[in-house]
């Protein structure tokens, strides 16, 4: 679906932007794209979305290269969501999503209402403007926008940015349905736990290069020191004790009265992504 | 087709929701009353317009208007009329021969009042008065006026108003949609200036039926409407531009005073006052002006090279708000 090879950007002549990105997401793949600000995650996004042109390297999207497909064409395949939901405040939910998907084929498009109504907004606002809409409601219409069209390729920048944790879960669950139907996912976060629970492969940057690729957990796996913490009780006493994982197979290999509890040492995406790049996420 | 109609519908409603129609409306209620209540009766007040003074040392003319005040030297000629800079005459008899003075900074002698100056030196009809055209004084004020209150609306309300709309999309960051979106990008530019030129045209035609009179509207407005047409495509390309550009409508204010006073300010002088400013005529917006003004008086501009230059200035601004516009589509959020 996408296939990027040295990718480059230059906002000037001493404001490299990307230092040669290769990577490959395939179809019905959902991708996340991780860095902290200023990495290059929202230029490679515009660049992938064809808002951003003058770049080096290669990009081919459906098979295609970038530069050279038609941009209706282009466009009409792929949805974004936005970082900030990007609406017209005067006008309500229905309107902004009548007026966006007015630009598409209307054989591609969905049901507003049903839309709506998936991403569990609230029916009283349906026509009320988007002025009085908390942040949560705005994002539902924004996906919403970026959803009607049917897009076969789908950009997501910091999809549960503003939403309460039940949101959270149901934005992710409607993400993993559209990977069901086929649809590519491309997600730009900073999220660990959407990163970690959405994607099938991550990649990190930082400084506008590649510093990793693979799935969350190879990640994880290739950066774990495969021991875990055991909580006991000996002899009345409460003690903790780290153990290798091969040392397992054999079983507990000291003596305890009980177990209190057994604490995984994975690392988590956050630490890995510290250990590759040098930098938090946030 | 169907993009450029949902782009016109909504900009309509983004118009509307800024009270862009209610601001149009009152201007037009406003300059109606202040022409029909004000301007006119104002000037009726004040017909006895162009005070002629005459130095004659060699007494030539003996019998002159009573309208005429003698004074006795030059200096004394030079000094009322000085006084006196906007419409006062001087009339400086050498060997025999009536000669025009004017205030020192209006070196173009102004027909109307030196004909009405030197009637006034001949008794009866010994002087035949050259008609320059067939307007009652009341017209001919009334067609000046229309024709300056609706420069002023279409270079200010009009140029803020397509701003005011843009810089609440640029807020909404609504713009940032666009880039993403399957239609021609220049459409947005294209359906927000055609919806200022056409609430500029129908303002035309409301302020010349209304101001002008009905009688008389139809042998002017299709050359006032070519005029409005140049200035408001220029005027709302323009403003499209300053709101792509500049980073809030604060900015935004600060430059349209500088541009209002390079523009307007130096217009109006030169066309209205006695100030000579000699690169006028290269000031494009003197032009435009000067070509809604002789539309207004039923002379309209018939020479092509200002309707290639103006098309070609139309031209130029589209392609720089375009470029703008896509730049703005580039931004961070």
């Amino acid at each position: 679906m996408i296939e990027v090879k040295d990718l480059t950007f230059s906002y000037g002549k001493d404001k490299q932007a990307l230092h040669g990105l290769n990577f490959t997401v395939e179809d019905g793949e959902i991708f996340g794209f991780l860095g902290p600000n200023g990495s290059g995650k929202s230029t490679t996004q515009k660049i992938l979305t064809g808002i951003l042109k003058g770049y080096g390297g290669e990009v081919l999207l459906f098979g295609k290269d970038l530069k050279e497909v038609h941009a209706q064409e282009f466009f009409r395949k792929i949805g974004v969501l936005f970082e900030f939901p990007y609406l017209y405040a005067n006008l309500s939910a229905l309107d902004n999503l009548r007026y966006f998907s007015s630009f598409y084929p209307k054989e591609q498009l969905r049901d507003a209402g049903e839309m709506l109504d998936e991403l569990e907004f609230k029916k009283d606002f349906l026509r009320k403007p988007v002025s009085t809409y908390s942040k949560g409601m705005r994002q539902r219409v924004s996906m919403a926008r970026a959803l009607i069209s049917s897009p076969k390729l789908l950009f997501l920048d910091e999809p549960t940015s503003g939403l309460d944790p039940a949101g959270a879960v149901l934005f992710r669950r409607i993400i993993e349905k559209e990977r069901r139907k086929g649809t590519t996912v491309f997600v730009t976060t900073h999220n660990m736990l959407d990163a970690d629970l959405l994607c099938d492969r991550v990649a990190f940057l930082s400084n506008g290069k590649m510093k990793a690729l693979d799935t969350p957990r190879n990640l994880k796996e290739q950066n774990s020191n495969h021991s875990i913490v055991v909580d006991y009780l000996y002899q009345g006493r409460r003690e903790e004790q780290k153990i290798e994982i091969q040392e397992l197979k054999a079983g507990i290999p000291f003596p305890c009265d009980e177990l209190l509890s057994i604490h995984s040492q994975e690392p988590t995406l956050e630490d890995i992504f510290i250990r590759y790049t040098g930098r938090r996420l946030s | 087709m169907k993009s450029m109609y949902s782009l016109l519908k909504k900009d309509c409603r983004m118009m509307a929701s800024g009270k862009f129609f209610l601001v149009a409306f009152g201007s037009l209620l406003l300059y109606t009353l202040f022409i029909h209540f004000g301007y006119l009766n104002f000037m009726e007040d004040n017909a006895d317009i162009y005070p002629v003074y005459l130095y004659d040392p060699a007494g030539t003319y003996t019998q002159v208007s009573p309208l005429i005040h003698s004074v006795t030297s030059e200096e004394e000629l030079n000094k009322v009329l000085a006084g006196d800079a906007g419409s006062g005459v001087g009339i400086h008899v050498k060997d025999g021969k009536p000669n025009i003075v004017l205030y020192a900074g209006t070196q173009k002698v102004d027909r109307h009042r030196a004909d009405y100056a030197l009637s006034l030196l001949h008794s009866g009809s010994e002087y035949k008065t050259e008609t320059i055209g067939d307007n009652t004084p009341e017209m001919k004020q009334r067609r000046e006026i229309t024709c300056e209150l609706l420069f002023i609306e279409i270079v200010a309300v009009g140029f803020l108003g397509i701003a005011s709309v843009l810089f609440k999309e640029k807020q909404m960051g609504v713009i940032r949609v666009h880039a993403i979106m399957p239609l021609y990008k220049s459409l947005f530019v294209c359906s927000k200036v055609f919806l200022f030129l056409l609430a500029d045209l129908v303002f035309a035609v409301l302020m010349v039926l209304f101001n002008v009179g009905f009688q008389e509207a139809g042998g002017i407005l299709p050359a006032v409407l070519a005029q409005t047409g140049i200035l408001s495509l220029i005027m709302a390309l323009t403003g499209f531009c300053c709101a792509m550009l500049l980073k809030d409508f604060k900015q935004f204010s600060l430059a349209y005073l500088v541009i209002a006073l390079f523009t307007a300010t130096p217009v109006f002088l030169s066309a209205n006052t006695a100030i000579k400013m000699e690169w006028i005529i290269y000031h494009p917006f003197y032009q435009v002006y000067m070509g809604l003004k002789n539309a207004f008086f039923g002379m309209p501009v018939t020479s092509p090279v200002y309707y290639i230059g103006a098309a070609c200035v139309i031209i130029l601004l589209f392609g720089i708000t375009t470029a703008a516009f896509r730049k703005e589509m580039e931004k961070e959020g």
